[in-house]
Order: C-alpha cells, then sequence, then structure tokens
C-alpha cells in the first residue's frame, strides 16, 4: 500500500496535465476536490478510469439558488491507492444540461436519471433519462429545488388530524399565584392543622 | 317459578338466528386470525421477532398468510408513501370480509416524523377504515402483541366494524383518495 | 410463446423489503425485468435540509432499516471532518463496538431471509432468535432497541453502562458456539445446495461495469477491498482482524462469506472489550447552544462499510445552521437497480427472489 501522501501528488500532477482546475481542496489525507469546467469532465474521467480509478461512487447535483447555478458532482475511488476524488462542475440553472457519461461508466445511468427527476437536468446520451423512477406520477417541479416548499405541498394535498386546542391559556391576568395560594391552603386543611 | 311442563318453542326471526351464528363464527375467527405479509414500512422490522420464537405470535393463534384473499388482518405496519398506498387500496379492496386493519407506529396516527414531508401522507384513516392503533416510533414487540390482544377484545365486544364503515361511506373514502393520490389505479405498460 | 408480464410484487413471502420487481416471463425464463423501487420514499434529502444539524440526529437513523448505526457514524464523521474536531479516544473504541453489534445483527437478518425464498424457515427461526438478543444489549446501552440516536457529533451520547461486558461476552461465546449449527443448516445443507451452488455468478467484469462494491466484490475479485482496511477510520488500524475473500463468486460462496464475517466481529469486538481506555466520551462540537451550532462551509464525503457495502453521505454546508444539501449513497443501489436490469433475465423465476437476497439488496436505503 502506498504511502497516502505521494498518492495526492501523484494525482495533482496528472490533473494538471488534463486540464486548467479552477479550484483544489485537499480534505484529508485520503479526499481531494477538483473544481473543473464542464467541456473537461468526459477526458478527466476517462485519464482517470485508466489511472486505476474504476469505481464510481457518487453522481449528483446541488442547487446554488443565488448564483443561478446548478453543481453536478461526480465521485470516483480507487481501491489501489486510496483516494477519493470529487470533481465539480458549474451548469447554467435555466436549461441544465450535462453530457452523459454513460460510455464511461454504465453504472451511472441510474444516478442520472435521479438527478432529472429530482432537479430537472437533462443527460442527453442517457437513452431513457426522462421516466420517472422513483415518484410517480408526479405533478409539480423537481423537489430537490429550493424553491419548492415540501409542508405547503403535504397541507395541500394531505389532510392533518386536528387536535382540540383547548390547553392554551387565553387570559391575561396571571392566575398561577392565585392557584398556588388556592392549592397550599387545600393541602395544609387536608393535614389538619399548620405544617410540622 | 317456570313451571316444569314443556314450554312452547319460540320461533326466532331471521336477523336473530344470523346474529346467532355470526356470534359463533366471531368466536373461531378471533382465536384464529391470519395476518397478511406485507412489509410497507419501517416498523416492519419489529414483526419478525414476533413471528418467531422470541415473543411467539402462534399462543395467540396468529399465523402469518401468503395472499390478501385468504387473510384476515392487514397490518400495516409504519409510514405509507404514495406509491405504497396506492397498492395498499388495491390489497385492501381484494380482501375477503369480516377483514380488520391494524396500524403500527405513530406515522399513520398523524404522520409522524415525516409530517411535512411531500411523499408521506398524515393520517390513514381519511383512505381505510382503521380498527387498532399502536403507537410508538417504534413500539416494542410487546406493545404490538398488545395491540393484536386488544384487536381481539374488541371483535369479542362487537366493535371491529371497520369494514363495514368501508362500505357505508365508500363515497367519502374515494375521494380522500382521490384528492391525494389522483389516480388509484395505475396504468402504465405494465398495468394495461 | 407470448411473453407473459409477471410481477414479484411488493407483498409476497419471500421478498425483502417493500420493492417490487416486475418481469416479462417466456415459460419459465424471464426474458426482461427492472426494478421498481420508489415505495418506501420518504423525501429525506430534502426533510434534512429544514432541520438543525443536532435535530437531524433523530432524523437519520431511519434511511437504513436493518442497520440503523452506520447511518449515524456517516452523517457525524461528515459533520468531524467539515469542523475539524477530535473527538475523545474512548468514543471511538465505543463506536467500534455499536458498529460491528450492527453488522452482526444485519448479517443474521440476511441469512435469516435465504429462508424465505427457499422455504427453509428454520433459519428464519434462528436467526432472528439470535437477533433478538442483539437488540436486549443495545436496549441496555441506548434504551432503544431499533434506533438508538446514541453516536452524535462529538462522540457517543452517554457512557456504557457498569456490568454490560459480561452480558456481552456471555453472548458471544454462544453465539460463537452456534456458528457451525448455521453453516451446517445453511451452506452445507444438501436441499439448499441444489438450489444455491454455481447458480447467480457474479463475474468480476461485472463487478466493475456496475460499481458493486462489499461482500459481491470480494468474492469475484479475491482482494481484500474493505474501507476499514484501505481507508481505516476510527481505530481500525489498531485491531487485527482478517476480510474473507474468495474468487468464485456463486450464492453458494456468499452466504460462506457472510458467516465468516460474523466471526471476525466477534473477534474485533473482543479485542475492542480489552483495549478500550477509560476517559471522556464526548465533546462539544461548536460554541454556544446546540441550536445555534454553525459549521464551516466545506463539500465533503466520508464513506465506510457497511455489512452491504460502502455507504456514504455527501455533504454540503454554506456556514450556517442548516446542512444545504445531503446526499445518501446507497450500498445496494448499483447492483439493486442496473444490476436487476441487465442481469437477471437469462434465470428462472424462483431465482429472482434469491437473487434480491443474495445480492444484499436493502431497499430503504434505495428509495430514501
Amino acid at each position: 500500500m502506498m504511502n497516502s501522501i505521494s498518492n495526492v501528488e501523484f494525482l495533482n500532477e496528472l490533473v494538471n496535465q488534463i486540464c486548467k482546475v479552477q479550484k483544489y481542496e485537499n480534505i484529508s489525507q485520503y479526499q481531494v476536490a477538483y473544481e473543473v469546467d464542464k467541456r473537461d469532465v468526459h477526458r478527466l474521467l476517462s485519464t482517470l478510469k485508466s489511472h486505476g480509478w474504476k469505481q464510481l461512487s457518487y453522481l449528483s447535483a446541488v442547487d446554488w439558488i443565488e448564483e443561478n447555478q446548478f453543481e453536478v458532482v461526480y465521485i470516483v475511488f480507487n481501491w489501489d491507492k486510496p483516494v477519493q476524488i470529487q470533481i465539480r462542475c458549474r451548469i447554467d440553472r435555466e436549461n441544465p444540461s450535462m453530457d452523459s457519461i454513460l460510455p464511461i461508466f454504465p453504472g451511472a445511468k441510474y444516478y442520472e436519471r435521479e438527478a432529472h427527476e429530482f432537479f430537472g437536468i437533462a443527460f442527453p446520451g442517457n437513452p431513457d433519462y426522462k421516466k420517472q423512477l422513483i415518484l410517480e406520477m408526479w405533478d409539480d417541479i423537481p423537489p430537490l429545488r429550493k424553491d419548492f416548499d415540501p409542508s405547503a405541498y403535504s397541507d395541500r394535498k394531505f389532510t392533518k388530524r386536528d387536535y382540540p386546542t383547548d390547553y392554551a391559556v387565553t387570559s391575561k391576568d396571571n392566575q398561577r399565584l392565585v392557584k398556588r395560594e388556592e392549592r397550599k391552603r387545600r393541602a395544609t386543611a387536608l393535614r389538619g392543622g399548620n405544617k410540622q | 317459578m317456570k313451571s316444569t311442563k314443556f314450554t312452547p318453542y319460540t320461533k326466532l326471526s331471521k336477523t336473530e338466528t344470523d346474529r346467532k351464528w355470526w356470534e359463533i363464527g366471531d368466536f373461531f375467527r378471533r382465536n384464529s386470525l391470519w395476518l397478511l405479509m406485507y412489509c410497507t414500512g419501517c416498523c416492519a422490522i419489529e414483526l419478525p421477532p414476533a413471528m418467531t420464537s422470541a415473543y411467539d405470535m402462534e399462543r395467540l393463534g396468529m399465523g402469518p398468510m401468503a395472499t390478501p384473499r385468504q387473510a384476515d388482518i392487514l397490518l400495516v405496519s409504519g409510514y405509507l408513501s404514495l406509491k405504497t398506498l396506492r397498492r395498499l387500496v388495491y390489497t385492501y379492496e381484494q380482501m375477503s370480509e369480516p377483514k380488520y386493519v391494524v396500524a403500527l407506529g405513530s406515522c399513520p396516527i398523524n404522520g409522524g416524523i415525516y409530517h411535512d414531508s411531500f411523499a408521506v401522507i398524515n393520517q390513514l384513516n381519511q383512505y381505510i377504515p382503521v380498527d387498532v392503533y399502536v403507537a410508538g416510533c417504534m413500539p416494542n414487540t410487546e406493545a404490538v402483541m398488545n395491540g393484536f390482544v386488544d384487536l381481539i377484545g374488541l371483535i369479542k365486544s362487537k366493535k371491529a366494524n371497520g369494514w363495514k364503515e368501508y362500505h357505508k361511506n365508500n363515497d367519502w373514502f374515494k375521494e380522500n383518495q382521490i384528492t391525494a393520490l389522483g389516480k388509484v389505479v395505475i396504468d402504465d405498460e405494465f398495468h394495461q | 410463446m407470448k411473453e407473459m408480464k409477471l410481477f414479484l410484487g411488493p407483498q409476497h413471502p419471500g421478498m425483502h423489503g417493500n420493492a417490487s420487481v416486475h418481469m416479462f416471463v417466456d415459460g419459465d425464463i424471464i426474458k426482461r425485468s427492472y426494478l421498481l423501487p420508489g415505495m418506501l420514499h420518504r423525501g429525506f434529502e430534502k426533510q434534512m435540509e429544514r432541520k438543525l444539524w443536532v435535530q437531524n440526529i433523530s432524523l437519520i437513523p431511519r434511511v437504513c432499516v436493518p442497520e440503523p448505526d452506520i447511518n449515524e457514524m456517516a452523517f457525524a464523521q461528515a459533520v468531524e471532518s467539515l469542523l475539524d474536531l477530535k473527538i475523545p479516544e474512548r468514543a471511538e473504541w465505543i463506536r467500534m463496538i455499536i458498529l460491528e453489534f450492527a453488522r452482526i445483527s444485519a448479517h443474521l437478518m440476511a441469512y435469516g431471509g435465504l429462508g424465505g425464498p427457499t422455504g427453509n424457515y428454520t433459519l428464519m427461526y434462528h436467526a432472528h432468535g439470535d437477533r433478538n438478543m442483539i437488540l436486549d444489549i443495545f436496549e441496555q446501552i441506548t434504551g432503544a432497541r431499533v434506533y438508538h440516536q446514541y453516536i452524535v457529533i462529538g462522540g457517543v451520547r452517554q457512557n456504557l453502562p457498569i456490568g454490560i461486558e459480561k452480558d456481552m461476552h456471555k453472548f458471544l461465546d454462544s453465539l460463537e458456539k452456534r456458528l457451525p449449527e448455521y453453516r451446517d443448516l445453511g451452506v452445507d445443507n444438501p436441499s439448499i445446495i441444489m438450489r444455491v451452488k454455481d447458480n447467480i455468478m457474479l463475474p468480476e467484469a461485472v463487478v466493475w461495469e456496475l460499481g458493486v462494491t462489499g461482500i459481491g466484490m470480494r468474492s469475484a475479485v479475491n482482494k481484500p477491498y474493505d474501507i476499514r482496511k484501505v481507508m481505516p477510520y476510527a481505530r481500525y488500524d489498531q485491531v487485527e482482524f482478517e476480510v474473507p475473500v474468495s474468487n468464485y463468486s456463486d450464492a453458494r460462496s456468499r452466504v460462506d462469506i457472510k458467516i465468516k464475517e460474523i466471526q471476525q466481529s466477534i473477534n474485533i469486538i473482543r479485542q475492542c472489550l480489552k483495549k478500550m481506555p477509560d476517559g471522556p466520551v464526548r465533546v462539544k462540537p461548536a460554541r454556544g447552544q446546540s441550536m445555534r451550532w454553525t459549521v464551516p462551509k466545506g463539500h465533503v464525503y466520508s464513506a465506510i462499510e457497511s455489512s452491504r457495502g460502502e455507504f456514504g453521505y455527501y455533504m454540503v454546508s454554506n456556514g450556517g445552521t442548516y446542512p444545504y444539501r445531503v446526499g445518501v449513497r446507497g450500498a445496494s443501489y448499483p447492483q439493486g437497480l442496473l444490476g436487476i436490469e441487465k442481469y437477471l433475465p437469462g434465470t428462472r423465476i424462483d431465482d429472482a427472489a434469491l437473487w434480491v437476497d443474495t445480492m444484499g439488496i436493502c431497499s430503504p436505503e434505495i428509495d430514501r
């Protein structure tokens, strides 16, 4: 098992040869992150795969609504030189589309289908990314976007149970002191006289 | 004082004989209830300890059953997402009467921890009639067994009439189902 | 002959969880099939964004139902790596004990699930009888049988109760004596061998194509690719254990590896109980009241080894009191969805339910 510091250096040389890196983070000795332009993603992933990063762990998106952008995340892992690589790229929020990586990693088919269903990102190159996977007969905007409110949807469609609200204290004057005196008086009367 | 001579035979009306046969049927029914094996949600993890030798369910006469047409109890274990509710209504209507529904967990009561989620229904009573609720998140296996014993007591005192309500208020239940689900019977390329 | 549509629906005595497999069959052989997930979908990732960092601890265990502690561990590890927090040593050893007990209980449940499709219900009775004893131990430590909420950000919630080591040793000794019985009943049983030997194969090329991890990968590739050995977390580099592998992956060898892993987990727990030091078990993650904790900005992905494979949480924080985005990588996502679509056709109908059980597909973590 190689020393993990030299793994990260090897990786840095490799990636900087292929494309221009916009941002680089070294999160721990086993994890690094690169932020790249969306057109370099394919080349980067196929080169990494030929050097041993054969497993696609996760593919998803993040919604940055203030900057009006989506961020697509790919996480790959190598079991022989253990470093997890996060590759992130930003795409536009109005007409989001990203080339599918199905020819490189065939396992990405269902991840992309789910990203389309929950965010609305189109993946040309994936034959059936439009079919619904987890939701059925969904009639609203894609749910994981930041402008979707789940509790409003839930109140609209599913009725809640109402509980009677007769426990609320509605009077303004402080009744606690009066009740406390009353309780004390009753307790001493039951005990038969003053406290010992 | 009654005389020891022959008392004349009073013929019972049809409703009274029906009621007596129904009482005999209830006695046999409540001592051998069969449970439909359908794990709808997370509380189904507490069901194998109840079925196997840890907290044995067979001493109450209950056992698992494979098909809905031959089962007595539909056990709704936990929350219900929209997709499961469609299939659950379909299964409930396939069961033969009399049938009982037991709801486990606090999610069928008022939504539980998922009350503000877009995919989980909040109150099961609106869509299917429920006989017994067992509260908890998740309820202990002994609480589940207690729920079953309560159901047996309800059948004995003739209060477990959920299936009759489904027939009486069928329109109200159907309207609620359509508001929440849109369509109860699915038709994609598979279900034609 | 015309193809017939059949579904191994959600309500089935041999089905592992609430998911249905839609099949087009011709005679007895399956021609086309796909899994229909989504019946257990609760909208977790959206709900986690609306709760504070400390409130998420009660929502997290419900993602994976048979083994809830892996969720708490992955979440706590991700947040601790964003905060750069160092937790006390005793807390890491206690976390290892809880995780290994959860691994034993999940393996027992999967092993008992073999009884449904094959009709050997005795397996289920034995496995759940033992699993109930583990749930009783959990109740003594944490207070609840199934959803513990014990591993929190900053350590563990409270110390182990006095005298629990005796109960643990008694249970581990009795389980170790029964493992040959389990092997005799399930793996060496002639009537089950007929169903599982040379059946449901997983060749190595398929493993790299789908991205399968866990027992499926280790039984096909013949190398110890386990996150506990490759990227150790929480003091796994200070205990000695082996990772069982094999190079012929049919259903029988995968079930065999499960029993070997239960034996290795028992060894790990015994070493932990001996090597554990005394000390505090919890440290405060951030300044101020727990409702106002903030976590610095960053993106992190933390992965741990569950009983089915690599289980990970991808966390994005933008410096506030709520998580900005949480993504869950279910351990059985690749083999459940793409595996059933490409590799189930060609087998018989009665192998479909067995496929779902021996590949380790757990439907709550696919749907979240």
